[in-house]
């Protein structure tokens, strides 16, 4: 069986050329040349219809940077102003004057008050929390996800407060979703409890911040370490 | 430039700034797939971030010999925002199909689809500079092969081997990444 020329082909299928009646004849017996003819047919029109996308708009620059903080490899964005009430503005340069004042390096403060428990603890994911800039290189710390829905902390050098240190689990696709876990006290051997049914998926960003006993339970928006939880 | 194979190699050794590349070269046609298949942009952004988050935490399962980057990509997008608009339904207690979610009725077309013509044009944006002029003039201007020969000043035989050829390449671009179920399909293949 003689099958159809290939260029041919490709005048039917762009359309050029209409089918002949010896065309049509052979099509209707021959799957191989069907066949070609539908493919060639179909990539001429997804190529007829791709003149739009010739020329897309170099995608924004802000999804780049979600995708930083989604992999967890690059400083994320500050966390916004607390929304529930603004701080003054005054106010802001003197506390970070009095935390300035306060500045010292802390020792390792391990909170783990299960640490008289039995091991073997089962670690369903961590994160390793690295000093935000303003912070001194020497802060950082570790967080350990336990099976039984605990949380252990463990940070050193981190700034002395004149409030306390909170610790969050942070949304970074919606930096404005964040849950309170709970504080690092000078309390030794503390393990926090992950909120019940709080998707860890969801609320992976873990942050330490200097809160001031200013009786607002909002972030303070000053974060000192963060850390992504990884499983 | 790189390769997009080396850029692939280099994605998988874990190097971020391959990452990085493959958006600036891939977020557009992610972003557009993406935009096209949800109503909000805000889920477009969101489904175009979780694609390349879950690009690189798969990294290791990107296989070249299956597809090239781009057709990797826009897989994942496929199946990020199908799952963005179940989960809308779900949270609108709606039970309509993916497809009546789809951006407006009249407009509505398979994702297949979509994935389909980005990577066409993708690959008719690789090929050898003359191929891709007579594809353009053919597709965009409608023009026939005297035409084309005519505009370009190439000779008629010329013009039709450059449209053959580039239609292979189309094609065979559109059987190893395309979307439609139909591309792949086991029909005999002749050599154009």
């Amino acid at each position: 069986m003689q099958h159809l020329d290939p260029d041919r082909l490709v005048l039917l299928a762009l359309s050029e050329e209409t089918e002949s009646p010896l065309d049509f004849d052979h099509l209707a017996e021959c799957a191989v040349c069907r066949h070609e003819l539908y493919a060639l047919r179909t990539v001429a029109d997804l190529g007829t219809e791709s003149q739009d996308l010739r020329d897309l708009p170099p995608p924004p620059e802000r999804i780049w940077q979600s995708i930083e903080v989604g992999i967890g490899q690059a400083p994320v964005p500050a966390v916004p102003e607390r929304r529930s009430r603004p701080r003054p503005r005054w106010l802001l340069p003197v506390l970070a004057a009095a935390a300035a004042a306060v500045l010292a390096v802390a020792g390792t403060v391990v909170v783990d008050r299960l640490a008289h428990r039995a091991p073997p603890e089962r670690v369903t994911a961590r994160a390793t929390l690295s000093p935000l800039p303003s912070v001194p290189a020497a802060a950082g710390g570790s967080v350990r996800v336990l099976a039984a829905g605990e949380m252990r902390v463990d940070v050193r050098n981190l700034p002395l407060t004149t409030g306390f240190h909170e610790v969050w689990l942070i949304d970074p696709d919606d930096l404005t979703k964040m849950v309170a876990v709970g504080n690092l006290s000078d309390k030794p051997d503390v393990v926090l409890t992950v909120p019940p049914g709080i998707d860890l998926n969801r609320y992976r960003l873990v942050d330490i911040s200097d809160e001031p006993h200013d009786g607002d339970a909002a972030h303070s928006g000053r974060s000192l370490l963060r850390g992504t939880l990884t499983y | 430039m790189i390769s997009d194979d080396e850029l692939a190699e280099r994605l998988r050794d874990g190097d971020e700034k391959a990452l990085r590349t493959a958006y600036e070269r891939h977020g557009a046609a992610v972003l557009y797939l993406a935009q096209r298949l949800l109503s909000s942009l805000a889920d477009a952004e969101d489904v175009t971030q979780l694609t390349f988050v879950a690009a690189w935490a798969g990294r290791d399962t990107f296989d070249p010999r299956r597809g090239t980057l781009l057709g990797w990509l826009l897989g994942i997008a496929r199946r990020k925002a199908i799952d963005r608009i179940r989960s809308t339904a779900r949270d609108e207690r709606v039970t309509q199909t993916v497809r009546a979610q789809l951006v407006t009725p009249d407009e509505a077309e398979l994702p297949e689809r979509i994935v389909d013509r980005l990577v066409v044009a993708d690959e008719l944006g690789r090929l050898p500079a003359e191929q891709r002029r007579t594809l353009e003039l053919a597709f965009f201007d409608d023009l026939t092969h005297p035409q084309i020969a005519a505009v370009t000043g190439l000779p008629l035989g010329t013009v039709k081997s450059h449209i053959r050829r580039g239609l292979a390449n189309l094609r065979r671009r559109w059987e190893v990444d395309g979307a439609t179920s139909g591309s792949r399909s086991a029909g005999p293949s002749r050599t154009l």
